[in-house]
């Protein structure tokens, strides 16, 4: 039978863990409703922006508006570097999310090798950071801070690098790996194609319902600024989406631990009672038994 | 005539959503106006003031500093980066409103002759509201 003072000293400890991740888990609750109000109010800013860049890359794509070649908008064959930037949590103990994310990317690089196909690996967040650093998987540039504090203009600067090397030439696609805000209880994994704007979901043959017509003289120059805005604020909604969807996984994660150390507590009762009986009766047993001897 | 229908919304929400018989947008090339039944566009916005009529003839004036406008058969989407509604009740609601346009004025650095014209516009805008 295990030592009295141990199971004691055991509850305590456990029932301060409960202490801990009860507290951790008001505080993303707080968290989360703050930042789920940012991303909401985004979303459909978001949304809007995806569909006017839909429609002008499908119209592209149908050869609807004549002379325009951006590179953002054609399709390349036989990409060599593909830019992948993932998005993880700064801080762990929020249960599968930031493994979550680290599992697709790996499973991207994976897929990428097979094709012969190089990637530059952007990290956001220290926990994914950390993870191919301990891996030895080469990264090509990480930031640590952005993730638990979105930021728009650390953001654009980041994410401008992948821009300007697209449009250059020196990489052929730009991939982005988060893990977004789903509802309370769940999160919802994304891997979006930022560059060359996807247009596979476009339908050529569907009757169209007007013409587009770019009025700035300088085509080039407003698709540009178009794109440069649409892949910054795509950035930028990850991270917040992110955020989101940190706080509530962490919610979850620590509500559980809550009620597993509960459990554990409730466990080490029983046990403890058990041996304390245990030790009441022995007890008593030597005093009977020395009472009988003496008669 | 027959209404338009307008969607203005920023990073931080929508700002407007409603109908309106007509909207002035300050277009990179320049101002321009549109009605409903407009043909399909699709165009960048400088920082300026967009002027909505609204359906009871009144003007509503929103500073933005950047945009780009969709514009289809159906309706007017404006995503703008940041843009504050000059309107309010009370005197003091309309200079508070003022005061966060000119900060965001002052935070588009670059040199750009727009600016020039955006001040006096929202000075004008916030005279007709006063």
């Amino acid at each position: 039978m295990a030592n009295l003072k141990d199971i004691q000293r055991q509850i305590k400890s456990v029932s301060n863990t409960q202490k801990t991740t009860r507290a951790m888990k008001l505080v993303s609750t707080a968290k989360l409703r703050r930042a789920e109000e940012l991303a909401r109010r985004s979303r459909l800013y978001a949304a809007k922006m995806n569909q006017v860049i839909a429609e002008i890359a499908g119209r592209i794509k149908c050869n609807k508006v004549g002379g325009i070649d951006n590179r953002c908008f054609t399709e390349i064959e036989t990409p060599k570097t593909v830019d992948v930037v993932f998005v993880t949590a700064d801080k762990g103990l929020c249960g599968g999310f930031n493994i979550q994310t680290i599992k697709t990317v790996k499973k991207l690089l994976a897929e990428y090798k097979e094709k012969n196909i190089k990637v530059r690996l952007r990290g956001v967040g220290k926990k994914g950071v950390e993870f191919f650093k301990y891996n030895e998987v080469e990264l090509f540039d990480s930031v640590i801070d952005l993730s638990s504090k979105p930021d728009k203009e650390k953001a654009d600067k980041f994410i401008e690098a992948s821009i300007e090397d697209f449009k250059d030439g020196k990489i052929d696609g730009l991939q982005i790996v988060y893990n977004g805000f789903k509802n309370m209880m769940t999160q919802e994994l994304h891997v979006l194609k930022l560059l060359p704007v996807d247009t596979e979901q476009f339908d050529c043959n569907e009757e169209q319902k007007s013409i587009l017509e770019i009025e700035a003289e300088d085509d080039e120059k407003m698709l540009d600024s178009l794109v440069n805005r649409y892949v910054q604020y795509a950035m930028y909604y990850a991270l917040i989406d992110s955020v989101a969807a940190e706080h509530s996984a962490r919610m979850q994660a620590m509500d559980t631990a809550t009620n597993n150390a509960k459990d554990m507590v409730k466990i080490l009762n029983v046990k403890f009672n058990k041996a304390r009986q245990a030790a009441i009766t022995t007890e008593l047993i030597e005093i009977i038994s020395g009472v009988e001897s003496m008669k | 005539m027959s209404k338009l229908k307008l969607e203005i919304l920023t990073p931080n929400g929508e700002i407007y959503n409603g109908e309106a018989l007509s909207v002035t947008l300050p277009g990179e090339e320049g101002e321009f106006g549109v009605l409903s039944e407009h043909s399909s566009l699709t165009t960048l916005l400088d920082a300026g003031v967009i002027d909505i009529e609204k359906n009871d003839k009144s003007i509503e004036s929103i500073l933005i500093n950047w945009g780009v406008v969709h514009v289809d058969e159906e309706k007017i989407v404006v995503l703008v980066e940041g843009a504050v509604a000059i309107r309010g009740e009370t005197q003091s609601d309309i200079s508070k409103a003022l005061e966060n346009a000119k900060e965001l004025i002052e935070s588009i650095k670059d040199n750009n002759p727009a600016i020039a014209t955006v001040s006096a516009k929202l000075e004008s805008a916030a005279q007709n509201l006063i």
